[in-house]
């Protein structure tokens, strides 16, 4: 007899396919009612919503804001941790995945607690610009809290551990005896690394790229907390749409715009690679 | 040779100084909140390095912190515990359930990753408002509410880390144990979970820590009375900074870090790691 383990899926399936499919259903369809006063919504099936994100200037400006600064840490977030994954693989393995949990354990820490100690650091009396001062590199205090800078720092704190976690585990997997191959045949170090390391992590970075990407796009309380009200990325601006404004068909457009534009993008990135890998294949 | 080993030198230490700057990035934000809670300075807040050493602000951390710490706390604790039942039952089935249409099911169990936090907030808002108005149960500022959305969002993790040690365990050890006679039952408990259990731990602990950093999705669920730690936080630094908060923060970071420190010491780093990485 075959143990049957089929039956064990319909508790959870119903559970995360019925809200998925239901959470989904309600925000598209409200965002296509037009707002009235106070929360209520006209009844009739429109397009208004959509119109007006298309045609005014504050929420194109905001979508467009939203996608350089996820994109930009995404970027910076593989510059960042790709050296430091590469080390720590390459580490004597005790010393790699200790220095690698330490990272992790770093990334549990409540997001709330890590941006007020960036404020704390960001301040115009804070010990970051005490020291610039003193070294000479600046003559006045650089305030990065509420300006953008200060918003992809802090999205930066908030997802590099996971970029570090995803490249760890793929340059891992890729063997020490290639690179040893390639340097007893001769090859420059930065050559091998460029050569044969970086193409086949290629992967891993898209992954890692896409991930940090979409948590970035979808991040509400680094943008809100370090934008100090200045810096009005899509997710603090549905936010204050539902609970300020309670405009929720508007909130159910931005909803929906966020959500197509990570699904497009995710897409793009992954039929790109499939091609790159293709044309390298072949 | 020495013309040679001396860039090879400097560039050790250039490649040093840059992990060692990776580490303060990451760390020094901690350090900061826990050296200013100890400054008792007239205008305090914000002080690092302290300039008065004192714990003044231990005493005034207002009830309200822990009060919604205890939410929280219960929220994660049953966020995990029911993400890892479905967690575990969902990654059985699609690893040895021989199921039609297994990949579609793992891509929608981990569609609620791909959806951006803050659209998953709003529209759990939008469901339980029907709810209440189609049934009168009132989920919106809720314990079961707020449970129902952290579950949606931490049942991935759960699957992940199960599915992903699954895929090592031999199934021919359970049918090994049903021909000698094992019950089903039996043989999961004896003979899978044991062999699973890492993933279950780290899937749960994972869930449990997304559910309990979480501000976009508890922030539209939680009501005006009754909300959670992060929440409450966020509220505190964006409306009315009151350095109690250095000092609920400094308490926060001990007790992560003793549940970390915990963690990794009795069920392994790779349980903190995920099973993602790692040997």
């Amino acid at each position: 007899m075959k143990a049957r383990w089929g039956w064990l899926i319909l508790p959870p399936l119903l559970f995360s396919t019925g809200l998925l499919v239901a959470t989904q259903l309600l925000f598209v369809r409200i965002s296509f009612f037009r707002d009235l006063r106070l929360g209520r919504m006209d009844d009739r099936f429109q397009l208004a919503n959509y119109v007006a994100f298309f045609t005014d200037p504050f929420y194109l400006d905001s979508l467009r804001l939203t996608v350089e600064i996820s994109a930009l840490v995404a970027v910076l977030g593989l510059v960042v941790a790709y050296p430091v994954a590469y080390v720590l693989a390459r580490m004597p393995p005790r010393w790699g995945t200790t220095l690698l949990a330490l990272a992790v354990a770093s990334s549990f820490i409540t997001i709330v607690i890590k941006i007020l100690g960036l404020v704390i650091i960001f301040g115009g009396d804070g010990p970051l610009n005490a020291a610039l001062i003193r070294i000479g590199i600046v003559a006045r205090p650089i305030g990065l809290y509420g300006s953008v800078g200060g918003v992809v720092v802090g999205l930066l704190l908030y997802t590099v551990s996971f970029m570090l976690l995803i490249l760890f585990s793929v340059i891992q997997t890729i063997p020490r005896s290639l690179e040893q191959a390639a340097e007893i045949h001769g090859a420059a170090r930065w050559r091998v690394f460029w050569r044969v390391i970086l193409p086949l992590s290629l992967p891993g970075m898209v992954g890692g790229g896409l991930i940090v990407f979409n948590m970035a796009m979808g991040a509400f309380t680094s943008a809100a907390l370090l934008g100090g009200g200045k810096v009005l990325t899509l997710p603090v601006v549905i936010q204050q749409t539902v609970l300020v404004e309670t405009k929720y068909g508007m909130a159910g457009t931005l909803s929906a715009v966020v959500l197509l534009v990570v699904l497009l993008i995710n897409l793009l990135s992954v039929l790109l690679v499939s091609r790159l890998q293709a044309a390298r294949g072949a | 040779m020495n013309g040679r080993r001396l860039p090879r030198l400097l560039w050790r230490a250039v490649v040093a100084a840059f992990v060692a700057a990776f580490y303060v990035f990451l760390f020094a934000p901690l350090v900061v909140v826990v050296g200013a809670s100890f400054d008792g300075g007239e205008h305090a807040f914000l002080n690092f390095p302290p300039r008065h050493l004192s714990l003044a602000w231990y005493l005034k951390i207002p009830g309200r912190y822990f009060e919604t710490l205890w939410v929280s706390l219960q929220l994660g604790v049953v966020a995990a515990a029911c993400s890892g039942v479905l967690g575990v039952m969902a990654a059985l089935a699609l690893a040895r359930g021989r199921l039609p249409g297994a990949g579609l099911m793992a891509a929608l169990f981990r569609a609620p990753l791909q959806i951006p936090v803050i659209v998953t907030g709003f529209a759990f808002l939008q469901l339980f408002y029907l709810a209440s108005a189609a049934g009168g149960v009132p989920l919106v500022g809720s314990f079961a509410g707020l449970a129902i959305a952290h579950v949606f969002i931490t049942l991935p993790y759960v699957i992940g880390t199960t599915a992903a040690i699954l895929q090592r365990v031999n199934p021919s050890l359970e049918e090994a144990a049903i021909s000698l006679g094992a019950t089903r039952w039996r043989t999961f408990r004896r003979v899978t979970l044991p062999a699973i259990l890492p993933g279950v731990y780290a899937g749960a602990l994972y869930a449990f820590i997304v559910s309990f950093g979480d501000v976009p999705v508890s922030m539209f669920l939680a009501g005006s009375r009754y909300t959670t730690f992060p929440v409450e936080m966020f509220y505190g630094m964006e409306l009315n900074f009151d350095p109690a908060i250095l000092a609920m923060s400094t308490l926060i970071l001990v007790g992560s870090f003793a549940a970390i420190w915990a963690v990794q010491r009795f069920l392994g780093l790779n349980t903190l790691l995920g099973t993602g990485a790692g040997s």
